[in-house]
């Protein structure tokens, strides 16, 4: 088996000495493996396998639960810290509760690499999330489609409420909320990532992935949501 | 074989030790019951007592069997810095390599959203108590060189900013008496990003 291009997603220990490992790969989509000793002293693998480093991986078994048996590093991995870490963790997250294991998700695998390049980057976070989000409700045929209930196009004028039940618009009530058809529009042709969308594109990714993670919320999301609040609440 | 069922059990018991196989187990076993029972004797009765009595330092949550551990009762730690820690090991590790004369605060862990750990597993809110009454000028994030290690210290940064506390992080370095080829990438490229200035 030749190297696979992979990312660790998440990593938490197995028996004595071993982990159990979700990773992302490029052909294989996401898989599960044990990864077996990287838990001894002075394992030199457990260093290298580390989420947001890219890796050349090579694995056996043909069930669900893999062997993983080469593990390379392959290039500096993003120096992520802080509020771009959090993101980092949520994009991992959002990965391993949305995609079941060996879908193959080549688009998905080439957003993420670039969104591990964008995150340290404090502007550049918000558009390459949305896209990663997009890319990711693309691969699972769950992405909102820009017409109304009945499959007709929207009016520019007026006010939309998104049914993530069927990926479909309708027209907002008269005290509700809404989104305006003109704004659906660019994001149709795929403005996600235009900053002056940005609020409605989160509002809008966020709805759609709801039905993929089901009634348990993402913990990532969480954190984040946590030192927003505080970071308002601070006395300086 | 078998010996006999409270044998296998306590064989079975020996394994929940981190690095004791069946193999480790037997030997441990017969060492006891062959040939020094009144060591396993004092051995069952200092377990049972430790694990009955030892908790948490209520001001830094270091293991002890008192309401305060040794570290917090001394009157010459230097109450102006507190370092964070993830583990009592942690502590331990860092009481040994000397050096250090503040006290200390013990997560028992760090934050990992995908595992549903998150601050309020971490003792958090206590910490942010004893910084908020005033004696604390430095806080040390000692967490790990983990992603996990480093989003806790980030977390533990943005809920103490704005009480006018100094915070530092462990620099990540090159291993002492290392050589540089044989350094993994990770550690060499942040080894780098976090270069001093050389004087002499
Ligand atoms: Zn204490």
């Amino acid at each position: 088996m030749q190297p696979h291009p992979a990312y660790l997603l998440h990593r938490r220990p197995y028996r004595e000495t071993s982990a159990l490992v979700d990773v992302i790969t490029l052909e294989h989509g996401r898989l599960r493996a044990v990864a077996r000793g990287i838990m001894r002293p002075g394992s030199r693998s457990r260093g290298r396998l580390q989420p947001f480093t890219p890796l050349h991986l090579t694995w056996s078994g043909e069930g669900e639960l893999k062997t993983l048996k080469v593990m390379e590093s392959h290039g500096p991995g993003a120096m992520l810290a802080g509020e771009g870490l959090l993101c980092g963790f949520y994009a991992n997250e959002l990965m391993i509760r949305c995609l079941p294991v060996e879908l193959p998700v080549k688009e998905v695998f080439a957003v993420y690499s670039s969104l591990l390049e964008a995150l340290p980057l404090p502007a550049m976070r918000a558009p390459a999330l949305r896209r990663f989000e997009v890319t990711l409700l693309e691969a699972l045929d769950a992405e909102p489609v820009f017409v109304t209930e009945n499959d007709t196009p929207l009016e520019m004028h007026t006010q939309y409420v998104y049914r993530g039940d069927m990926r479909r618009f309708r027209p907002a009530l008269a005290q509700e909320q809404g989104i305006d058809g003109r704004t659906l529009k660019l994001l149709a042709r795929g403005d996600w990532e235009s900053p002056g969308l940005a609020r409605v594109a989160k509002q809008l990714t966020r709805i759609a992935l709801q039905p993929l993670l089901g009634n348990q919320t993402l913990r990532s999301r969480e954190l984040m949501h946590e030192l927003a609040v505080r970071r308002q609440k601070a006395p300086s | 074989m078998t010996f006999s069922p409270l044998v296998d059990r306590l064989l079975d018991a020996l394994r929940v030790l981190p690095g004791v196989g069946p193999k480790t187990a037997q030997r441990m076993a017969m060492h006891l019951l062959e040939r020094d029972r009144e060591g396993g004797q004092h051995l069952a009765r200092v377990l049972e007592e430790a694990l009955a009595h030892v908790g948490y330092c209520q001001q830094c949550r270091n293991l002890t069997e008192h309401p305060l551990c040794a570290i917090c009762e001394s009157s010459r730690r230097d109450d102006s810095q507190l370092c964070v820690v993830e583990s009592p090991a942690d502590l331990l590790a860092i009481e040994e390599a000397g050096g250090f004369r503040g006290r200390y605060f013990v997560l028992h862990g760090h934050l990992s959203p995908l595992d549903g750990i998150g601050p309020g597993d971490l003792g958090l809110e206590q910490l942010e108590q004893q910084v908020n009454a005033g004696m604390v000028e430095e806080i040390v994030l000692a967490t790990n060189p983990t992603v996990e290690g480093e989003a806790t210290a980030h977390y533990v940064a943005e809920q103490l900013r704005g009480y006018g506390v100094r915070l530092s992080r462990l620099a990540y370095g090159v291993p002492m008496g290392g050589e540089l080829e044989y350094v993994d990438g990770g550690t060499l490229s942040r080894a780098f990003v976090g270069r001093q200035p050389f004087s002499e």
